[in-house]
């Protein structure tokens, strides 16, 4: 089997796992023994109301009907409305999921950037100073909840130093830019709002270091204990005994090998983050999908609760196929097929 | 070699971290030439032109006025259009004419005439005329949403409300109802007047433009709806010919702040004006505070235990007065709730029409054993609290089962989401409560047809209560024309209550907004979402280079 054969089989894979998907979470979201309706208009709404809306919304209909109706539409390309929202699903998810992406990435960009660095020193300055930092930073990162962190964050460098912004994705005096692809950073270089632009960055400095503090430990253990392992390997002794410069060793013949677990975490962090993080956005007021599925949880809205897990399953399994494919270009003696 | 490989990558990962910063540090520098509606001038402390709100209005729904019903769908609908009556400065009880110059109704008062004000457009050019008025009551009847009910609880259908000449209106109800309900409802959002031809352009599957209608505005109240960046903010601009005057806030930011610790950082810092959403503790830290004022208010909601009647023992009026007797009011109005709340103990609340002030309740668990005694229950007896999983509401829960325990009675909490915990009241399935309500209109109608009335699909009938006396006297003050009269009733009617209904209730809510002291004609409506934002205005102030 070739590259191209492996990748349709996978592809084809995740479709039976979004089917999956798709109908535990259909009979999960409907067997809550609560109505959608009356949760959406409140203790106050009179019963006739609620009983036209439940027709309206085809509540009343049988489970099995309402679940052919749901593929059917999903099928041709139809998410639903949101009767939280009462709008077209797929409109909520294109304004939502943007912000998280954005957020997602710079977050990640954080993560990669310090926590493969820490690792390394970590790894070649083992039980010395640099490694008992690197473990302490990292057991922080993962061990400190975002909640905290977060408002202890705001509280420093917004509030008393005045270093950064409030929190929201750009400050009150910014109107959002004509919308183009959903992305402010993109939208607003299009709309040639360079202040915008800079201003958007520098709200997304906090939330983003909050967010990636997390994925940043993870990495860095898992440099780190991976970095130890090749480090050990016959063919770096002989490298070094060689008389290899140690940069080239640790970067051309350690770092390449070790990469391959680190870029599994680094697929599955980022599988996460864009799931949205509910606690940062609701900290830092940013607009993405956490929020939004959060709200709509609350709310039983049941079709926007599907259709964000539904994209949440999408994004994962694309994240987890793009890690299996970049294995090979990191190591070539991973074959397909 | 090694150490010099440690060292580049201690440089790399400061590097990394530091670049962050750096972005902060450029991107920092005040912008010189947004493209924001307003330059910012750097003299100004604030400016004078924008008001920002600071609050968490992710549950809004719909800004159509035949579908708002949330608070802050509501409150905007509220000033993007004009009613024919409406309630001045916070004070509800007293109605204006506003798109009405007057009315009249006929001697069987089922029909009410209005004269509306002439010369007003609506910002397409279409007038606003009775054509506009019938659109908009026959539209909120037929789709018949959320809100819906105000107007159809008076048996107003899809063509009740006819457009006699272009300046006269007719609405037919299905009886005589005192005018202040009526008036009072008619003063809700639910009421507003469309503009026909602009939301005809819109519709959609018959859908008489309600989809478009969530997020546009097409009404001519004193501000015009800019954008709504769902879970960022909504932007409301001035209407720059309304009737009345140009508003003087020529932009209304209501910035989506669900945390309450970044509302307060916000108003500190000044980058809102007001804070909407803040808890008692924080309401008490930042009294005091330099350049933030403290605006309370008590509100017509109010939260209470119902007594499910059809439950054993609760059918029982004496047990239901041991519980009452058992409930610490006073703790869990100072201790819990810390200024956000005040005594009430009949339904009508303070600022309405016909309060009674009773608070005849205080804990007394001597008396609450003496009559669960007397009703047969000398050990006492155990009942289930249902109440909402929400912070204050887990914390209310926990001090009733503590003080019922004094008489007692022994109390198992049941938390769920509030979804799960209405579905199962809507079915008469709880036996104790924690609940909340709130009046949509002035009127004590509102108050007493959920409170007293036990054929409404509503509070009383949640609990399986009925009593007939009760039922009377709620439909008698329905259709009394006579204030004073109205008023004698509903004396006799929360007393009675009081004392034989099936709640207790704990306190009225008092709503507590911290601002900027340079916002100015700032009041809170005790009336759900009635505000003026047009009232308001800021100052203009100046600080040194």
């Amino acid at each position: 089997m070739n590259f191209r054969a492996y990748v349709f089989r996978r592809l084809l894979l995740m479709l039976i796992v979004l089917f999956g998907v798709v109908s535990i979470t259909f009979v999960v979201s409907h067997v809550i023994p609560a109505d959608p309706i009356g949760a959406i208009l409140g203790p106050k709404a009179p019963d006739e109301v609620i009983e036209k809306l439940r027709h309206e919304w085809g509540f009343d209909r049988p489970l099995h009907e309402q679940f052919v109706n749901y593929i059917w539409n999903l099928l041709h390309g139809n998410l639903g409305k949101s009767i939280r929202t009462n709008r077209p699903i797929i409109l909520d998810l294109m304004e939502r999921f943007p912000d998280t992406i954005e957020l997602s990435t710079a977050s990640l960009i954080i993560a990669v950037c310090v926590g493969i660095p820490l690792g390394i020193v970590s790894a070649c300055r083992k039980d010395k100073i640099p490694d008992h930092f690197s473990r302490v930073f990292s057991l922080f990162g993962i061990s400190l909840p975002v909640f905290w962190s977060g408002l202890i964050l705001l509280m420093v460098f917004y509030y008393r130093l005045n270093w950064l912004p409030s929190p929201g994705p750009y400050s009150t005096y910014f109107r959002p830019p004509p919308v183009v692809t959903g992305f402010i950073s993109i939208d607003s270089l299009i709309a040639g709002n360079v202040g915008l632009f800079l201003n958007h960055l520098e709200h997304m400095i906090l939330p983003a270091f909050v967010l990636g503090f997390s994925s940043m430990a993870s990495i860095a253990r898992m440099t780190r204990s991976s970095m130890l392992e090749v480090l050990r390997q016959d063919y770096i002794k002989a490298a070094r005994s060689k008389g290899l410069k140690e940069r080239a060793v640790v970067f051309k013949h350690a770092l390449r090998n070790a990469m391959i677990p680190t870029i599994t975490i680094i697929g599955l962090n980022y599988g996460s983050l864009l799931e949205g993080a509910v606690l940062t956005e609701t900290i830092f007021a940013w607009p993405g999908l956490g929020t939004y599925v959060t709200g709509a949880i609350l709310y039983l809205d049941f079709q926007a609760v599907m259709s964000t897990t539904l994209l949440i399953a999408l994004t994962y399994s694309l994240c987890n196929l793009i890690v299996d494919i970049l294995y090979a270009f990191l190591d070539p003696r991973i074959k397909y097929g | 070699m090694e150490k010099g490989l440690t060292t580049n990558m201690v440089v790399v990962a400061v590097i990394a971290l530091i670049v962050g910063a750096a972005i902060g540090y450029v991107a920092h520098v005040p912008p010189e030439a947004p493209e924001a509606p307003e330059p910012i001038v750097p003299k100004l402390l604030t400016d004078p032109d924008t008001l920002i709100f600071g609050t968490d209005f992710s549950e809004s729904v719909s800004l159509d006025p035949a579908r708002a019903y949330e608070f802050w769908s509501c409150q905007i609908t509220h000033c993007l259009y004009d009613t024919l009556v409406t309630f001045e400065h916070g004070d509800v009880t007293e109605i204006y004419p506003e798109l009405a110059e007057s009315w009249e109704v006929s001697e069987d008062g089922r029909v009410w005439t209005f004269y509306l004000k002439q010369g007003f457009s609506f910002p397409s050019g279409t007038p606003v005329d009775a054509e506009a008025v019938a659109f908009s009551f026959n539209r909120a009847c037929k789709l018949e949403q959320a809100a819906g009910w105000i107007l159809t609880q008076f048996g107003m259908t899809d063509g009740s409300t006819v457009a006699l000449e272009d300046y006269t209106v007719q609405l037919t109800l299905d009886r005589k109802y005192t005018p202040f309900l009526f008036l009072s409802c008619l003063a809700f959002t639910t009421a507003s007047v469309v503009d026909p031809v602009v939301v005809m352009e819109h519709e959609e599957d018959g859908d008489m433009g309600g989809s478009w209608m969530t997020d546009h505005s097409a009404g001519n109240g004193p501000y015009i709806l800019e954008k709504w960046e769902r879970g960022t903010e909504i932007v409301l601009r001035a209407n720059e010919n309304y009737w009345k005057g140009v508003p003087s806030l020529k932009t209304i930011l209501v910035k989506q702040i669900a945390e309450p610790t970044d509302q307060r950082m916000m108003l500190e810092r000044g980058d809102i004006d007001i804070a909407w959403d803040l808890p008692a503790d924080m309401i008490d830290d930042l009294k005091g505070v330099k350049g933030i004022e403290i605006i309370e208010q008590p509100v017509f909601t109010q939260d209470y235990i119902g007594m499910n009647v059809g439950v054993e023992p609760l059918g029982d009026e004496r047990v239901r007065d041991a519980i009452r007797w058992s409930i610490d009011y006073d703790g869990i109005v100072n201790e819990i709730m810390k200024g956000a709340a005040i005594k009430l103990q009949t339904f009508i609340p303070t600022g309405m029409l016909g309060y009674n002030p009773a608070t005849p309740y205080y804990q007394n668990p001597t008396k609450a054993r003496e009559l669960i005694a007397e009703a047969g229950y000398p050990d006492g007896f155990d009942i289930e609290l249902a109440h909402a999983a929400a912070p204050q509401a887990r914390d209310i829960a926990a001090k009733i089962k503590s003080d019922l325990a004094k008489s007692g009675i022994r109390v198992t909490l049941t938390e769920m989401t509030a979804a799960m915990m209405y579905e199962k009241y809507r079915a008469q399935g709880l036996q104790l409560v924690l609940g909340g309500w709130g009046a949509d209109y002035a009127d004590p109608d509102g108050m007493a047809k959920p409170f007293a009335d036990g054929t409404i699909k509503q509070l009383a009938w949640r609990n399986m209560y009925y009593d007939e006396y009760a039922t009377n006297l709620t439909r008698g003050a329905m259709i009394e024309m006579d204030t004073s009269k109205r008023i004698e009733i509903y004396a006799e009617l929360t007393d009675y209550i009081l004392d034989h209904g099936c709640f207790a209730i704990l306190y009225q809510d008092v709503h507590q907004v911290a601002l900027k002291t340079w916002v100015e004609g700032f009041y809170k409506c005790p009336l759900f979402a009635l505000e003026n934002f047009e009232d308001y205005y800021k100052e203009t102030i100046y600080v040194l280079p």
